[in-house]
This record gives C-alpha cells, structure tokens and sequence, in this order.
C-alpha cells in the first residue's frame, strides 16, 4: 500500500510542484492544507504517513504548526519545506519536532531521499 | 524535471500575492502604527522567492528575497516604518511585478533592478539591535529542548564522562546548521545529551561550518551510533572517542486544537481555455439535442420512450450549459483589487485627496467580460480623480471636505451587472461642454441644454477634451470614448449622471455572460443570421413607414425619428440563394444608447438562446459580425454585431 501524504504550503504551486514529485514516486497524497490551523486539522482527521510542511504560511505558521501536531501523535513524520536563509527557524522546526527538511529550489531526488529518511 | 508546465501557474500565484502587497501597503500607509500589514508583507514576498526560486527565476528570487529581507528588519524592529519606506516598498512591489513577467516570458535578463541598492541601503537602516533569539536563550536556560515537556531536565553529575562524537556536515549541504540539529536530535533519542559545541544557538548563523561535537551518554554501542548519525544524511564523517543514563521525551498530552474550516469551499484552477473548449462542446451537445428532438418527434409513434429519453437529454444538456456559464464567473474583486493603489497613485500625483471605496466586490461576471473590462474602468477612476475630484483648497471653499469620495460598486440587476463609478467632486459644467461642442461644431448653435445622454455622447467624442491643460493622467481626450468602445463591444452600455457641485456618477452594465444569448434569427434568402436581443428595438414591415434619406443614404421616419437602414443584401453582397428579395421584408431596428439603425432583412424565423463562439474573422471580412453559432440543423450562422452595424 502506498504512503498517504499530507501537503501544507500556502502557495497552490508548491503544493501542485510537491504532489507531483510524491505522486510520480508512488505516494498517495491525501489532503492539502495552506495555513498551520488547517494542517492540524486535517492531520487529525487525516493521520498520514508523512506531512511535508511550509514554515512560512497565514495565520499559524509551519513551526506552531509541527508543535500542535507533535503534541497530538509524538511519532508525526513531518519534513520541512524551507527557503535559503531560512536556517534559524528550519533549527526551530527540528527542535519543535520536524524529522527532516528539504530547501528549495526543490530537486525531486532531494525530496524523495528526505522522504525516504523521514519514513524509514 | 520540465517547468514549463508550472510557468502559468507561478505566474498567476504570484499576481494574486503581488495584488496583496499593494492592499497590505494601503493599509499600512493609512495605519503605520498597524503590525498586521508588514506580517502579511512577508510572506507574500516569501511565497514569490519560494516559487521564483523553483522555476529557476533568478532575479526575481534574488530581489522577492532582498524585500523579504528588509520586511523582516522592519517586522522585528516592531516601530512604524516611515513614509520614505513605504514609498519604497510601493517601488520594489511594481518592480517585482515587472520582473515577474519578464521573466515568465523568458527576458528576466532585461529586467532593471536598480533599486535593488535602494532596499539594501533601507535594510541595513532598519535593521533592529541584535537580541538572542529564542533559541539561543532557550539554550541558556536549559539543555533540553522545551518541545520534550516532561523530559528528563537531569542535571548533569559530571562533565567530561560522555561519549564524544565529532561529526562533520558536507560543506556543500544546504542549511548545514539544521542538518546538525537532526543529528542531535537522533543523538537525544540514544542517550542523554550533555553538551553539544559549539552550542546549537551557533545552528541558526549561516556561518555555521557544519563541524560540532555531541557529548552523550549512552548504552547504545558505537557502531549503531555511527549508522543512527548517517541516516540522517548529508553527513560527511563520524568519530566516537571516550562513556549511561537514558533520556526519552514522554509522549505529552493531546490536546486536541485548532479550528477546522470545513465551511470553506474547495478550489482547484482551471485553464480558461478548458472551460472554452468545453463551453464549445456543450454547444455541440445542445444542437444535437435539437435533432434528437427533431428524431423523437418523427419515431415517437412508434416507440412513446424515444420521447422521456429526447426530454431527460434535453434536460441533462441545460443543466450543464448552465454549470458551466456558473465556472466561468469569476468575482469582480480578481480586477478591482488593482484599483486602490492606483486611485491612490493619481490622487497624489495631481495632489488630491481622495477616499476611495470598493462595494459588491463579491459580484461575479463572466470571466471574458471582467478580463476585458480593466482598462475602461481604469480610464473611469482616473478621470474621476482628475476632472471630478476638486483640490482640497477648492473644496474647503464650497464647504466640502477636503478629502474627495469615489466609489466603486458592482451591484447585481436581473440579466446584468451594473458597476458604477461615482465621486461627489465638482460635477461637469454643461454649458463649459455645450459652448466647447458648440465651438467644435458637434452641436448646432440652436441648442440650448444637453440632456445627460447627450452630454455623454458629447464627451465621450475621441479627442474631445475640457481639460484645461492636458495633464499627464487624463484630459487627452481618450479615456471616455475609449471606455465607451470596450464596454459596447462587451455588448454593455453606459450612462452618465451629473449634478454641479454634488459629483459625477458613470453606470456601466454588462451582460453576465457573453457565452449564451437570446437572438432573434433572421435570414436573407436561404442564410441566417443572429441578431442578440440586447439590441432589437422593435421590427416593422418596410415599406409601411415614410421612407428619406439621410446624409445620402435610404432612412425611414419611425415616430418623428430618423432612422437609416442597412439593406443586409447590399451589406453582406450575397441574396442567400434566392436571387430575388421577398415582397414584404421586415425592418430590424437595433438601438444602441441614441443610436439607431434599421437593418432590412428578408424574413425573421425565430426567436433563441445560442451558444456564442468567438470567430476568427478572415482578413477582409467586414467588421459586423462579432461571433457565430449553430444552429438547430448543425448549419452555422454569424452573430451580426451590433455596434458595428449602428
């Protein structure tokens, strides 16, 4: 059985570039989310294999987003989406419980290898 | 990976951010105290580096990253930014959606980033007084995480009797420091970190060089810690040298938060050409119910169930004609979000003060009619800022005040949508306008007063201007006339209302689709054409009213009015098969605003809704024909157009 993959970005276009990368590898996403609120949300409803995470996004961003997620299911695999210049705050993440990370510019291989980490 | 496929979709992302970037600024050029405007700022900008980033777009990323970078300074610095750096930022923003656009059309090189020194320059000034982070004094203060609630705080009974792991991150990974962060947490996970140096607040520096030491005490052996270590990659090398205990991070409580937006409707984006092709398809459909029914009416006798299937397809075919007229509407809000910043934009320039208020944002219009209607509205506000709103001096002198009012309102009517564009400035002097037109010899010299619509088509003349000087927003004498032509070949109309003193009011309405419409068929000899409703005034029988001439040309007198007929025979060049008009032929007669005309066909067979479809008129095709359909029989027919006709 395929992963079920939750995606969290605030822009549609990352969201389309990131399912497309996970759906060409034979996951499963599941659900979309474009604000922290509405990843916490749909995490619990959702309970996926792996949540990729925007740190950047309205209302909750991506780091209190990880935190609300952590406290519901301590074991959430969740791999950050970061920027260049994003170090402060991608260290935050991980202390905040993020398993991973990735920067863009995405390269597919970059994503599934952080992909594969974060699962196995 | 090809991104080319991504290009339409950054490009229309990033619009959408972009347009928030100027709302955000209004709203903190109106409020700098406000702390929400420069938050939003942020990762609008963010969002664009983001994605510039990922389609390869250099500049925009590089200059998106040196706003953010200069938002960022100014969010933390948590002052009010002053009036310069709004201005700047209002700069950076079209600058950003030039660049945008270059670069979507592969001329990113071309684009002018000289005020890229200006936003450095702007940063360094705004940059706040260094203060650790919350990291680092989370550091301070404990060496376990706070996200481990729960966790073993032990204190440590000595230094020193850990095991010592040395681990080099590979220089050319990106983001070394938070790389090493996942190596000390995987390290938290075997053992008790004692001590990690440098410190991890040294993580978030970017001159972190990826090389740390990790003391930990653990049973774990050291093979597996080397392999826990690697599996968290972009390690370059692991030693273990020299030391049990064990730390683990308790589950903490679920605490169930966060509120769902379940009533938020679901969207995707859809190619506009998509929903043309299907909008065409669906036509097809329609006229081949029109032959099922044809079918039906012949075999019902035989087989009565023929007929529910003819009507259950008929049924079926108008409930997806109408969803999709539904997917194309769009809210008018995607083109009057532009509109602040830029009445804002003239109102300064000319030194004005204007308050500017958008309603019935929500209204929605087909997306072809809103697409096209951006630039005749932009005239409308400009001209309002210009011609309609007094300076505040001139105001104060009648008792008004000094700040203007213009509104911009789309308001909903049966088969319409009515926009109107309305300010309480000085209103236009009629008799300036009648002595101009009478002057320029648009009006005779008998004419007394101007009625509005006269008034309108007065003004609305090309070149026709009452503008003092010209100046270099409006008063060229091309926005009404311009504005008028776009808003007609909408098929809508336009209305002007004035009063001296009290203001101005511009009233569009445009038809809410332009893809079905009620047209009346008409035909000359075997060929039909479609006339839309919109524009059919009333029909009569030629040659039962008094017959003239006007400027040369074949007119009747229909209620003291003259109006001119276009024979279509002569017009088109063609009898439709039939060398010989009929006897009796029915005059059309079509009005536009004041204008009329009487268009003598030779027969008028019915009455329906087609299905327009755009039409690449060949090159030398005469200019009345604005699209064409199918008709029942699967036989084409051409849209005559109206405005070219009149």
């Amino acid at each position: 059985m395929s992963h079920t993959v939750l995606v969290c970005d605030d822009a549609i276009f990352m969201r389309t570039m990131i399912s497309d990368i996970l759906g060409q590898a034979g996951f499963e996403v599941v659900g979309e989310a474009e604000t922290g609120t509405q990843a916490v949300e749909k995490y619990r409803q959702l309970k996926p294999d792996l949540v990729t995470m925007d740190i950047v996004m309205p209302d909750m961003g991506g780091i209190d987003a990880v935190r609300e997620i952590v406290k519901q299911d301590p074991d959430a695999k969740i791999l950050m989406c970061s920027a260049m210049g994003q170090q402060a705050l991608v260290v935050e993440a991980i202390q905040a419980g993020a398993k991973d990370f990735v920067v863009k510019p995405f390269q597919p291989s970059r994503v599934l290898e952080a992909v594969q980490r974060v699962l196995g | 990976m090809d991104l080319s496929q991504y290009a339409e979709l950054f490009l229309a992302e990033s619009r959408e951010h972009l347009s928030a970037c100027n709302q955000l600024l209004l709203e903190w050029e109106r409020n700098p105290a406000a702390a929400e405007p420069v938050g939003g700022l942020f990762r609008a900008v963010h969002t664009i580096k983001g994605m510039a980033a990922t389609m390869g777009y250099g500049r925009v990323a590089d200059l998106a990253h040196r706003m953010e970078n200069l938002l960022d300074h100014l969010r933390r610095s948590g002052h009010a930014p002053a009036e310069d750096i709004i201005q700047l930022l209002f700069r950076a923003t079209d600058a950003l959606e030039k660049v945008v656009g270059l670069a979507v059309a592969g001329r990113e090189r071309e684009a002018d980033l000289a005020i890229l020194a200006d936003i450095d320059r702007a940063a360094v000034q705004a940059k706040p007084a260094p203060q650790p982070s919350a990291l680092a004094r989370h550091f301070v203060a404990s060496p376990e995480p706070p996200e481990s609630p729960g966790g073993p705080t032990a204190p440590a009974p000595s230094l020193g009797s850990g095991l010592l792991i040395a681990v080099v991150i590979r220089p050319e990974a990106p983001l070394k420091g938070g790389r090493a962060m996942l190596v000390v947490r995987k390290l938290q996970a075997l053992g008790t970190v004692r001590r990690v140096q440098p410190p991890p607040a040294a993580f978030e520096s970017d001159d972190f060089d990826g090389r740390f030491v990790v003391e930990l005490d653990t049973a774990v052996a050291a093979p597996d810690i080397e392999t826990a270590v690697r599996s968290v990659g972009d390690v370059e090398g692991v030693s273990l040298g020299g030391g049990t205990d064990e730390g683990q991070v308790s589950p903490a409580e679920s605490a169930a938060g966060g509120a769902g937006e379940k009533g938020r409707g679901r969207h995707i984006r859809v190619d506009l050409r998509r929903l043309d092709t299907l909008m065409d398809l669906i036509g097809e459909l329609v006229t081949e119910r029109g032959r099922l029914n044809e079918l039906a009416a012949r075999w019902v006798g035989k087989d009565p169930e023929i007929d529910d299937v003819a009507i259950h397809v008929s049924r079926l075919a108008s409930d997806l004609q109408n969803e999709i007229i539904q997917a194309r509407m769009t809210p008018v809000w995607q083109v009057f979000d532009r509109f602040p910043r830029l009445v804002r934009d003239v109102a300064r320039q000319l030194g004005k003060q204007v308050a500017f208020r958008v309603e019935g944002k929500e209204i929605e219009l087909d997306r072809q009619i809103l697409d096209e209607l951006g630039d005749p509205l932009m005239h409308l506000l400009r001209n309002a800022v210009d011609h309609g709103i007094e300076p505040p001096a001139e105001r104060k002198r009648h008792k008004k005040n000094p700040e203007g009012e213009i509104v911009l309102a789309a308001v909903r009517e049966r088969s319409s949508v009515a926009i109107s564009i309305s300010d309480n400035g000085r209103g236009i002097d009629r008799a300036q306008i009648l002595e101009k037109a009478k002057r320029e010899g648009v009006l005779g010299p008998h004419v007394e007063s101007l009625s509005d619509d006269q008034l309108l088509r007065v003004i609305a003349r090309p070149g026709f201007s009452t503008a003092e000087s010209v100046t270099a927003v409006s008063g060229r004498g091309v926005g009404i006339d311009v504005a008028m032509t776009r808003i007609r070949a909408l098929g809508g109309s336009i209305e002007i209302r004035t009063e001296p003193g009290k203001g101005t009011a511009f009233v569009l309405r445009l038809p809410v689709t332009l893809a079905i419409v009620r047209a009346l068929i008409a035909a000359v000899g075997h060929e039909r054409y479609a006339l839309p409703l919109t524009y059919v005034a009333e029909t009569v029988e030629f040659g039962t009213t008094p017959l003239t001439t006007m400027e040369g040309k074949d007119a009747i007198v229909l209620r003291d009015r003259v109006v001119p007929l276009v024979d279509l025979r002569k017009l088109l060049g063609t009898n439709g098969g039939a060398p010989a008009p009929p006897p009796r032929r029915p005059v059309i007669v079509l009005e536009m605003g004041e204008r009329r005309a009487g268009i003598v066909v030779d027969g008028m067979l019915s009455q329906q809704e087609i299905v327009v479809k755009a039409f690449d008129a060949p090159q030398g095709t005469l200019p009345v024909f604005s699209g064409a359909t199918i008709m029942g029989d699967g036989v084409p027919a051409l849209i005559l157009d109206a405005a070219g006709l009149v």
